[in-house]
Formats: structure tokens, C-alpha cells, sequence
């Protein structure tokens, strides 16, 4: 014990200062943009300030508590995971579906394949507004549709009542299923073949190998999708603020949008602002934890955060 | 060695189907297309309301507040520049140290940084606008450039330390026989080798910073400085709410779609790899 070589010594010591060498640039934003930001929030969430950040005032936690009696903050919170349901419900369904499709012979694969990735590369910025307008109770779209078969009684308010405000968010969901299609493809390019050839001999349909066979196989997919897309419903901001602009009357306010509103609105308390980052970074951190745990008790999938 | 490729590359058909089935697959895409179409039509349409093509060229050529509108193209375009080739050097460099170098303290420095993957941008806003203030680098693109990277950095150290995995211990060893320290053998043997995981991650996050909409929208008050996206919001209240002007709002958004979906066709392969190594252990 004890008895190192020298030369061995002095090779772990170059190692040493190589690896460093190599992760600095990594170091110094990380402390910067990361390290210094969660200092920032975990101090100033004790604190009453304003967007100059001079003289701030130690409230203890009383931001916290604000935060937590906030009826609005839960309503984010909810519509928040109701917008990731949304991802994951599209995902799993349709998505799912697409995906072992195009893996199958059809017409025109190269075409529809672009078509289902092109909504999801496309900034959401472009997918709000146009929802925005297809929305619209007068002229828009949907409601000229519904007009069209006689259906007037269906046509509604879709983005300023209340009620539909934030149905009319979770559709754009629908058009976001490019990322799941890539999980899935991936995994089920490693499927043996032949493991369904053997099943079609034994007389199983289409329908059999979806849900009995295959679903089941791609158990760990789902998985790191439902994952991804709850921690991707703390990134959205941009659909709801272009769509509803967390109308009416905060009945689509969501976890982005709420932050960027107390944040720009003028003279609030950046206490408060801070306190909800840190309570989001906790859920979030939570999230991805159980992630990790999931994803490292199997070799194949490793994250995903999309 | 393994490649991320392999998982698109395969294209074999995954099981036989008889005709009934291909009918039901080819209705699913039918109405997948029918879907499809409502939000692309009700945008084409829009676009030509009133002033039909006019519109396009109305607004190629009009000025809001003295800005020229390919000038946002121009700026979300040395924003997503900037940020991709920040991101895929300091990935490629730390990847590679957390693969194949031993040193002390890596395990926790590589799990910090991995965690961070469950950091989202609207968290960031409020002390990422003091450090930006205090660098003196709020409403400049080197602010959106350093914000978009540092959210996408956990990804991409990720998809680099697993390509580098992915690649055989024995180059190294053969390459320190030789006499090389570790800096030549990073930069002779394994950075040529990693070119296929660098271009997909920087095509992916070029991809990624022309979707970005909150951080130009919280740090860049300038409209000379403003990005595609950002634009979108700015013209909503530069346009009104006459049909007219409808009408020339939706030919900016088709003109802001299109750089996106070119780049998508073009690149369509290493952003595919790209998103599923970061996922895929190959």
C-alpha cells in the first residue's frame, strides 16, 4: 500500500492537467452562465429587488410563500404539465404510429417522411402565430371549416374563451411529433426483423404486432420520451405567448410565460421571480434525476432531453 | 468502430404487410396529410389576402423603423453561427477529456454538467439579464450567442462523450508508444475521427439557435439587432389589423419559415443523428 511509482505519479499528474486543459472552456461558462446563476436566484429569492438590483431588502421567505399562495402559479404549473401531456399523449399515439409505418413499405416514404419532421425544425414563433390566426373566431380557419358542414353551433371563441383558450394551445401538439419519431425509429431499427416475420407466420395481424408486440418492445422509447417532454413543458414560453399570450385572464398562463411577464412587468420584485426559478429547478432537477436513475439501469438509452 | 449513422442508414422494410393493411396505412397518412394541411393552407392563403403576391414583395422591400427585412435573417444568422461553433468547440474538447482522460474529480464534474440537462431557459432569464448587464453585453448578439449556448452545452457533452466512447482505447494507447502526448493525439488522431458527431451537433444547435425566441426577445431591445423570430412579434404590432396588412404579416411568416425548411431538407440526416445520439448509446 502506499507505494505508488514514481513515474506512475507523474503520469496522473499530467492526466490531471490534461483533462483540465480540456474542460476549461466547459469550467468557465459553466461557473459563469450556470454556477453564478444558481448563486444568483438562491440568494436574491430572499431578497426584495428591483430590475436595477440596488439595495435589495432580506425578506427572509416571505418570496417563497408568496410564490406558493399564488393562485396563478399553480395554474401555470398545471397548464404547464397539461402542454407536456399534450407532447406526450401525440407523441406516444400518432407519433408511435408514423414511425413504424414509414419502416414499412408505403408510397411516397422520402415525402412524408420531410412532412411530419418540418412543423417540429420550424420555429414555434411561426407555428404559434399561424395558429394564432387559423383560431381567429371570425375568419379563421377552423371556424370557416365547422361553418362549411353546417356546423355553426361547433364554432367557438377558440382562443379568448377561457374554457377552450388552452385546447386550442395543446393542438398545436399535434404538428410536434418529429422528435418522438426519431426515438422511435432509432430503437426500432435495432428490432430483429425476422422476430416479426415468425410472429406474421403464427397468423398475427397488423393491429397484433402494433399493441402486442411492438408497443411492449419499445418500452425504454417511451419512457425517455414521456421524460424529455415533461422536463420540455418548463422551455415552452414562445407557443403561448405568441397564441394566447397567456390569455384570457391567465387561463393559459404557463411556467414561461408567468416568469417572463413578473420579470418585464414593471417595478415587481425580482425576489419573487427568483424564488419561482428556484422552486421550477427543484421540479426540474427532480425530473431529471429520476431520468437518470431510469436511463442508467439500461446500457441502450442515455437521456434524451428534447 | 461504431458509427451514429447506422440507425438512419438501415432502411429495410421491419415486416411484410398484406394488401388490406397497406390500404389502412395509406388512409393513416391520408388524413395525417388532410391535418397536415389546414395550418400550411391557412398560411398560404393568408398571405395573398387582398394584395395577393404583392404582399411578398411589399414586404421584402418595406422598412420597420429603418430596417431593412433581410437584415433579420442576417442577425438570427450570426447568432445560430456563433452559437453552434461555441457549443461544438467546447463540447468536442470536453467530451473528449471526460472519455478518455482519467483525472481527478471528472466523475462528478461530468454528472454536474450532465444534470443540467433539466435546466430550462425561462428560469434563466432573471440572473442571466444581470450577468449579461454586468458584462456589458445586453443587446449585443454575443448575449444571445453565449445564452442559447450554455442551454444547449449539456446536450452536446452528452452526444461527444459518447461518440468518443464509442471509439477504441487503443488509439490512445498506440498513440502515447508513439511518443505523442495526449494534446497531439486529440488533435491528429481522434479530432479528424469525431468530424461526423461535430458536424451533426453543429448543425443541430444552428438548427435549435433559429428556433430561439426567448432569450432575443428578453435581451435585445434594439430592432437593428433583432432575430427572425423576434421579428414575428415586432411585426404583429408594426403591421395592424387590417386584412391588408394581415395579409403582409403572413408573407413574413412564410419568408421567416422558408430558411428553416431549406436548411431541414438539406441537412435532414445529421439533424436526425444528431438529436438520437444524444439519446442512442451506439
Amino acid at each position: 500500500m502506499g507505494k505508488l511509482d514514481g513515474n506512475l505519479l507523474s503520469i496522473q499528474k499530467k492526466n490531471n492537467r490534461a483533462g483540465y486543459f480540456f474542460i476549461l472552456p466547459l469550467l468557465i461558462i459553466f461557473s459563469i452562465f450556470l454556477g453564478y446563476s444558481f448563486y444568483f436566484l438562491l440568494k436574491n429569492s430572499f431578497n426584495n429587488v428591483t430590475i436595477s438590483f440596488k439595495s435589495p431588502e432580506f425578506v427572509g421567505f416571505k418570496n417563497y410563500t408568496n410564490v406558493l399562495t399564488d393562485s396563478l402559479f399553480y395554474k401555470s404549473l398545471f397548464n404547464t404539465f397539461l402542454l407536456s401531456a399534450s407532447n406526450i399523449f401525440f407523441g406516444l399515439t400518432i407519433g408511435y404510429l408514423v414511425a413504424v409505418f414509414l419502416k414499412l413499405k408505403v408510397i411516397a416514404k422520402k415525402f412524408f417522411h420531410a412532412i411530419f419532421f418540418v412543423p417540429s425544425m420550424l420555429p414555434i414563433a411561426i407555428m404559434a402565430a399561424v395558429f394564432n390566426s387559423m383560431f381567429q373566431y371570425k375568419d379563421g380557419i377552423i371556424n370557416q371549416i365547422l361553418r362549411s358542414m353546417n356546423l355553426d353551433f361547433m364554432a367557438q371563441r377558440w382562443i379568448a374563451d377561457p374554457q377552450y383558450a388552452i385546447l386550442s394551445v395543446m393542438s398545436v401538439s399535434i404538428f410536434l411529433i418529429g422528435i418522438p419519431i426519431m426515438y422511435y425509429t432509432a430503437d426500432l431499427s435495432t428490432i430483429n426483423s425476422s422476430l416479426l416475420e415468425a410472429a406474421t407466420i403464427d397468423g398475427a395481424k397488423l393491429r397484433h404486432i402494433l399493441t402486442l408486440i411492438l408497443y411492449p418492445m419499445l418500452k425504454n422509447t417511451h419512457k425517455t420520451i414521456v421524460l424529455s417532454m415533461l422536463l420540455g413543458g418548463f422551455r415552452e414560453m414562445d407557443r403561448v405567448f405568441l397564441m394566447t399570450g397567456g390569455g384570457p385572464g391567465g387561463a393559459t398562463e404557463i411556467i414561461g410565460t408567468y416568469i417572463y411577464r413578473a420579470t418585464r412587468a414593471p417595478g415587481s420584485n425580482l425576489g419573487k421571480v427568483c424564488a419561482t426559478s428556484v422552486i421550477i429547478l427543484f421540479i426540474s432537477f427532480s425530473i431529471g434525476f429520476i431520468q437518470m436513475k431510469l436511463t442508467s439501469s439500461n446500457k441502450k438509452l442515455k437521456g434524451g432531453i428534447l | 468502430m461504431k458509427k451514429f449513422s447506422v440507425a438512419y442508414t438501415k432502411d429495410s422494410g421491419l415486416m411484410k404487410t398484406n394488401f388490406k393493411e397497406q390500404i389502412l396505412i395509406t388512409l393513416f397518412f391520408l388524413i395525417m396529410l388532410i391535418i397536415w394541411s389546414i395550418p400550411i393552407y391557412s398560411l398560404i392563403k393568408n398571405s395573398f389576402k387582398v394584395n395577393g403576391i404583392l404582399n411578398y414583395s411589399y414586404v421584402l422591400k418595406n422598412r420597420i423603423n429603418n430596417v431593412p427585412f433581410y437584415r433579420y435573417f442576417l442577425n438570427s444568422g450570426v447568432n445560430a453561427i456563433g452559437s453552434s461553433l461555441l457549443v461544438s468547440t467546447i463540447c468536442v474538447l470536453a467530451g473528449f477529456s471526460f472519455s478518455k482522460i482519467i483525472f481527478k474529480g471528472k466523475k462528478i464534474i461530468y454528472n454536474t454538467s450532465i444534470m443540467c440537462l433539466a435546466v430550462s431557459g425561462p428560469v434563466l432569464i432573471v440572473p442571466f439579464f444581470f450577468i449579461l448587464k454586468t458584462m456589458q453585453l445586453y443587446n449585443t448578439p454575443l448575449a444571445i450567442i453565449l445564452c442559447e449556448a450554455t442551454i444547449t452545452i449539456p446536450f452536446g457533452l452528452l452526444m461527444m462523450k459518447n461518440y468518443f466512447d464509442s471509439m477504441p482505447e487503443e488509439l490512445m494507447e498506440s498513440g502515447s508508444i508513439d511518443g505523442a502526448s495526449i494534446y497531439q493525439s486529440f488533435f491528429y488522431l481522434y479530432l479528424p475521427l469525431a468530424k461526423p458527431a461535430l458536424i451533426n451537433l453543429t448543425v443541430l444547435q444552428f438548427m435549435w439557435s433559429l428556433q430561439d425566441f426567448l432569450f432575443p426577445l428578453m435581451f435585445l431591445t434594439k430592432d437593428t439587432l433583432y432575430t427572425t423570430t423576434v421579428a414575428v412579434n415586432s411585426f404583429k404590432g408594426a403591421y395592424g389589423m387590417s386584412p391588408q396588412n394581415l395579409g403582409r404579416y403572413n408573407a413574413s411568416l412564410v419568408l421567416i419559415a422558408i430558411p428553416s425548411i431549406l436548411i431541414f431538407v438539406k441537412a435532414q440526416k445529421y439533424i436526425i443523428n444528431g438529436v438520437v445520439s444524444g439519446a442512442v448509446k451506439g
